[in-house]
């Protein structure tokens, strides 16, 4: 082999390894987004988990005929935060159960004017409102960061080597059943 | 994906998109329309550079002449200097086409014609540059007088949850609220990076927008720092101040104003401290300053060479004598920036902000899910705009054009203003005949009619109208909370009329004192520099007709192309005087840098053999 064929091989591996790091290290990033984006779930969580009982105190006087209503959120929060060492599919169940609970004293609430009209509890629920919020939109980038990392590993040439190097697709957060039946659609 | 838009009816076909695909064509065209202002900014340096680098030869000259008065150079230095000046005349005579020259004789022409010029044109960029990053966004926030929300306010409780929301569902750390107590609905994206952002909203836009809408146009916001449009805005707002600085420094021999522009510019570079907050205060005021000053105003000159000036003395010929080529010079570099951002700069570079408007939206659908917030929050923020006080220079950083609609010609306002004086005309009626009646809001032009027939009835001499002018402005006393006898009364309206000077002047005192005092100036300021913004935002209809195809429920009005055929025709019209025009601007401003050039070169020469025959040794 002549000089310069070698020069021309060498420059061909060169490009070859920089376009392999390169890829690489984008799927890398990729994954470490996608676990990012889990544990936002998980702060946003934990966040009404400790909401929960500041809002249950605040309207503990004004809903007393409603004491079946408050222990069920109760007992719903404590189950949720129980259950946040256990499985995945565990704790979704028993996070739905509390947005069921709290979706339900919101509805209790409403017949309750005098304590619509409370400032302190408006403030508690615009921020449970918001919390659900995040937790929605912290799943759905959860999603859309799981998408883009499943796309990378699924599309020629990167599909070709994506498993070996130990990248695997990521299932999607999927709404429980149980949580799917709350949703109401208007027509 | 969405149960929502799953279960929307389709009815016949329409043309979809997708807000990925949205997003990847508006990205793509951001892409092209930078390479089209960069471009553009280049082609407009070209005529820069040539007029700045003859005043820098200029410079380097008298100061190789000073000196020598004291340290001879050695001729060889001459014999460069000499070199280099044939060069540029080479290149000259090939643009004359007077004379034909080998290729590289005329690169380095161009190159001893250019670079100096260019060179310093970049190094002023880099310069703006720096000192505005440094002087970061703390004064364009002290200008807004802006404050942090109130956490135990229900309405700006949920503007900080959103922001929030949006943050987490764009996947960003969460950026900073500020709150500006204006009446106006409006909301911005202030900083130089996403570092520094901000988001400002104002009350009024709080007031406005439900929490959905709240989301929609915050979505946009925090996408678009997300998107890095704060880089963008900094560097295009960059060049026009680099613009600005340049006309100052033009400027310069002729006038005081534009020296102080220049000297605030150097103290604050030089001696400035990061921080405080006069600085910050300093920092946004000249950047208004030199957006400003990029015009075309010529003030300054004038002044200078102003012919019916009564001192004549031989100090003044002497210096308009020195000063004459430089006339060119600064008429030469205002003329081809005056121009060439007018048809190329401003043009490409608004085209390029409209594209990270949209993308923008693009993204805030994505975030939201939900295209029908952020239309109905653009138009309710459209039709509730209005100048928002010291945003004037970042008018650009805005959800929608914060300038267009006067408050006056506001016609909410204007209702607003008339029910005022509809109740208070209603309320001296009531007065009168004890029959209290609510004003009607429907025949507020019939009332405002039968006040202004009364009063000039009244003025006439009618005793019964001047009698109810009197109620009227007995009630319009206890309406501003002020004893009767300050209101202007009708013996001073009809001497004003009659040219009564001192009445006038009680009734313009009074009017002063009426008129809320900040509202007058602001707005006259607005008015000045917020022209430069319009073209950098799309219209309404533009952007609802995207987020109608990304899935919002909007009524167009379709104008059936109607509009099209006219624009089609009026350029068929116009086009051939719009295209003698722009060839008539392009030779005067050759003429000018040629000019400019040949009187510096007289005038190099005058000077220099000055210096040889009466100083050298």
């Amino acid at each position: 082999m002549s000089a310069p064929s070698l020069i021309v091989v060498g420059l061909i591996a060169a490009v070859l390894l920089i376009w392999f790091i390169a890829v690489f290290n984008s799927l890398v990033a990729l994954r470490v987004r996608v676990q990012n984006a889990w544990a936002d779930i998980d702060v946003q969580l934990k966040r009404r988990h400790d909401l929960v009982p500041n809002l249950v105190g605040a309207v503990q006087g004004y809903l007393a005929h409603e004491r079946s209503t408050l222990e069920a959120v109760t007992e719903a929060r404590t189950k949720a935060v129980a259950s946040s060492s256990e499985t995945v599919a565990h704790r979704a169940q028993a996070e739905s159960a509390l947005s069921g609970a709290l979706s339900n004293l919101f509805a209790v609430a409403e017949q309750y004017p005098q304590l619509r009209a409370v400032e302190s509890v408006q403030l508690l629920q615009e921020q449970l409102t918001s919390t659900e919020n995040r937790i929605a939109f912290a799943r759905q980038f959860y999603n859309d960061e799981v998408m883009k990392f499943n796309t990378a590993q699924a599309t020629f040439p990167r599909n070709l080597f994506a498993g070996v190097f130990g990248f695997s697709p990521t299932a999607m957060f999927v709404a429980p059943d149980a949580e799917r039946a709350n949703v109401q659609i208007k027509a | 994906m969405n149960s929502n838009t799953a279960a929307a009816p389709m009815i016949g076909p329409r043309d979809r998109e997708s807000f990925f695909e949205a997003q990847r064509r508006n990205r793509r065209a951001t892409w092209r329309l930078s390479v089209v202002s960069a471009l553009a900014t280049v082609v407009m340096g070209i005529p820069l550079a040539l007029t700045i680098t003859p005043l820098l030869y200029a410079a380097a000259l008298i100061i190789a002449d000073i000196v020598s008065i004291w340290i001879p150079l050695p001729p060889s230095f001459w014999q460069r200097a000499n070199e280099l000046a044939r060069y540029g005349m080479a290149a000259i005579g090939w643009l004359g086409q007077s004379k034909a020259a080998n290729p590289q004789a005329l690169a380095l022409g161009a190159a001893v014609l250019l670079l100096p010029g260019a060179i310093l044109s970049v190094g002023l960029w880099l310069g703006v540059n720096a000192l505005f990053r440094r002087a970061g966004v703390g004064g364009a926030l002290l200008a807004l007088k802006a404050r942090e929300p109130n956490q135990s306010e229900l309405k700006e409780l949920q503007l900080a949850d959103v922001v929030q929301e949006m943050a987490i569902a764009a996947g960003l750390p969460a950026p900073k609220i500020m709150l500006i107590d204006a009446p106006a609905a409006n909301a911005a994206v202030i900083g130089t990076s996403p570092n520094d952002a901000r988001i400002v909203v104002s009350r009024g836009m709080l007031e406005q927008l439900n929490r959905d809408e709240l989301e929609g146009a915050l979505a946009h916001l925090v996408a678009s720092i997300g998107n890095g449009d704060l880089r963008i805005a900094f560097r295009v707002t960059s060049v026009f101040e680099t613009c600005g600085i340049l006309v100052a420094i033009v400027n310069a021999p002729f006038g005081r104003r534009s020296r102080g522009t220049l000297w605030r510019i150097v103290r604050y570079g030089l001696f400035e401290k990061k921080g405080s907050e006069a600085s910050a205060q300093e920092a946004a005021a000249m950047a208004a300053l030199l957006t400003r000053s990029a015009g075309l105003d010529t003030d300054d000159i004038d002044d200078v060479f102003d012919t019916t000036a009564k001192r004549k003395s031989i100090f003044r010929s002497i210096r308009n004598f020195l000063l004459f080529p430089f006339f060119f010079t600064n008429m030469a570099i205002k003329l081809s920036l005056w121009f060439f951002s007018f048809s190329m700069l401003e043009p490409s570079m608004a085209l390029l902000w409209r594209k990270r408007k949209y993308l923008a939206d693009a993204c805030a659908v994505q975030l939201t899910r939900n295209p029908d917030g952020l239309a109905e929050a653009l138009r309710k923020l459209n039709s509730d705009r209005g100048p928002i006080p010291g945003g004037e220079w970042a008018a650009h950083l805005f959800l929608v054009n914060p300038a267009g609609s006067d408050r006056m010609s506001d016609p909410k306002a204007n209702a607003a203003q008339q029910q005022i004086w509809a109740q208070m005309w209603a309320a001296s009626e009531a007065s009168k005949t004890d029959n209290p009646s609510p004003p009607a809001p429907a025949d507020l032009p019939s009332v405002m009619k039968e006040i202004t027939a009364t009063g000039s009835a009244a003025m006439a001499g009618d005793a019964s109208a001047t009698a109810r002018m009197m109620a009227f402005r007995k009630a319009a006393a206890d309406a501003l909370g002020k004893p009767v006898d300050e209101m202007p009364n009708l013996a001073d309206i009809a001497a004003a009329q009659h040219g009564d000077a001192a009445a006038l002047r009680r009734l313009r005192e009074f009017s002063e004192k009426n008129t809320t005092h900040s509202a007058a100036s602001d707005s006259q300021e607005t008015a000045d520099s917020s022209s430069n913004f319009a073209g950098f935002f799309p219209s309404l209809k533009r952007r609802l007709k995207r987020l109608d195809r990304m899935g919002a429920h909007v009524e167009l009005e379709s104008d059936g192309g109607k509009t099209w055929i006219v624009i089609f025709a009026l350029s068929v019209l116009l086009g051939p005087f719009g295209l003698l025009a722009v060839a008539l601007l392009l030779l005067l401003i050759a003429i000018m840098v040629m000019s400019s050039l040949a009187f510096l070169a007289i005038w190099m020469a005058f000077i220099h053999e000055l210096f040889v025959a009466f100083l050298h040794h």
